[in-house]
């Protein structure tokens, strides 16, 4: 095929107008309600923090957003460029996982610090009581 | 609080230090200086403080490991809230001669000098380290000339005496958890202390002892001390807080 007489806007404006399935948008809309109960559940269980859920709700409904009103992705793909809707939203979601990685990357450097903070802190006032004998079978490390 | 029965701190940081930490505080106490000595048991899951505590140390035992710079911060915080005045550090290891305490403590107490480290490279000492670490020592040295840093001939040496005013500025929290090399030289440097190195003669690593940047941490240790070295050289001046 002679490379030239391809209309390559025609053939991306084709990619982009791609009908979506309905199974693709049943099996979205299930992925992402499951994914927003699971978050109620580890709430509820204590396992995950109110604080750190914001995103993961947004996320949830975000998708769930994207695969009833899909023009969206449509409009997104135009606008960044892109060939495809789904290459599009690979993008986005390594960026977004990119962007979490980092803030986890921050948070635990600074959990890191409070606990070499805490531990030097336990080190040095169990040192000062220290004086009585029993206190000093404490000095096994922590399991 | 007790308080400190000499106005100089000898910190030694160890983990799993069993079969040295007692002839190390043995030779300390036999030079007869006056200087308390400080074991930061840094997790330790042998008899490290028990044996150290024995041989007439001080003790101060983190939970769990935290490692070699946060081990030394531990005894430079015991040093700022015992009042002492000045600290030597030293490794568990047997690999430094106490001998050479009083030879570092004499510019800093003479206010000549904030920090004198011992250095193995000043003089011919005869110790011998392999090649890619006397590489890697080289770079290191020349990278902080580089950055604006003072020439130092061996500034991965664990043998140092510090001044009060160096010893609160370690205990922020911009001190590394590992390795204190030439982020923190450079850092003290930047913040104007002075710093001077005298020569001295070291026993190599003890044979069974794993090398500390050996494995991946060879790959890690430089990554990681550059851009700590970079960190340092933005690091604006800082006032430390009246006592």
């Amino acid at each position: 095929m002679n490379p030239s007489t391809i209309d390559v806007d025609a053939l991306r404006r084709l990619a982009i107008e791609q009908p979506e399935s309905l199974s693709t948008r049943i099996l979205a809309l299930a992925l992402c309600t499951a994914f927003l109960v699971a978050v109620l559940i580890l709430v509820r269980r204590g396992r995950l923090r109110e604080e750190y859920t914001p995103i993961w709700t947004v996320v949830a409904l975000g998708t769930m957003v994207l695969s009833v009103w899909f023009d969206a992705v449509r409009l997104l793909t135009r606008a960044v460029g892109a060939w495809t809707p789904s290459s599009t939203l690979f993008f986005f979601a390594l960026v977004f996982l990119l962007t979490v990685s980092l803030n986890y990357a921050v948070r635990l450097s600074g959990l890191s610090l409070q606990v070499k903070l805490l531990a030097q802190e336990v080190a040095l006032l169990r040192q000062q009581l220290g004086s009585r004998p029993a206190d000093r079978e404490d000095d096994a490390p922590a399991r | 609080m007790i308080p400190p029965s000499a106005d100089s701190l000898l910190i030694i940081p160890a983990f799993n230090e069993e079969r040295s930490i007692g002839a190390v505080v043995d030779r300390v106490r036999a030079t007869g200086l006056a200087i308390d000595v400080l074991v930061v048991n840094d997790g330790s899951r042998d008899g490290t403080p028990n044996l150290a505590r024995k041989h007439g140390a001080e003790v101060v035992s983190h939970p769990f490991n935290l490692g070699y710079g946060a081990a030394l911060q531990t005894g430079y915080k015991y040093a700022v809230r015992h009042g002492y005045n000045h600290v030597v550090q030293m490794d568990a290891d047997g690999q430094h001669d106490p001998a050479y305490i009083p030879l570092l403590l004499e510019p800093v107490r003479s206010g000549q000098a904030d920090v004198v480290i011992g250095s193995r490279f000043i003089e011919a000492s005869g110790y011998e380290m392999g090649g890619a670490r006397t590489a890697g020592r080289v770079f290191f040295q020349r990278v902080l000339v580089w950055c604006g840093g003072p020439r130092i001939a061996d500034p991965t040496s664990g043998l140092q005496a510090l001044s009060r005013p160096v010893v609160r500025f370690c205990c922020s929290d911009f001190y590394p958890f590992d390795f204190p090399d030439i982020d923190v030289l450079l850092l003290l440097h930047r913040q104007g202390f002075r710093i001077r190195e005298i020569p001295v003669t070291m026993a190599p690593s003890p044979p069974l002892r794993k090398p500390m940047h050996a494995g991946l941490r060879a790959v890690y240790y430089p990554y990681k001390m550059l851009l700590s070295t970079f960190r340092s050289l933005l690091t604006p001046r800082v006032k430390l807080a009246s006592e």
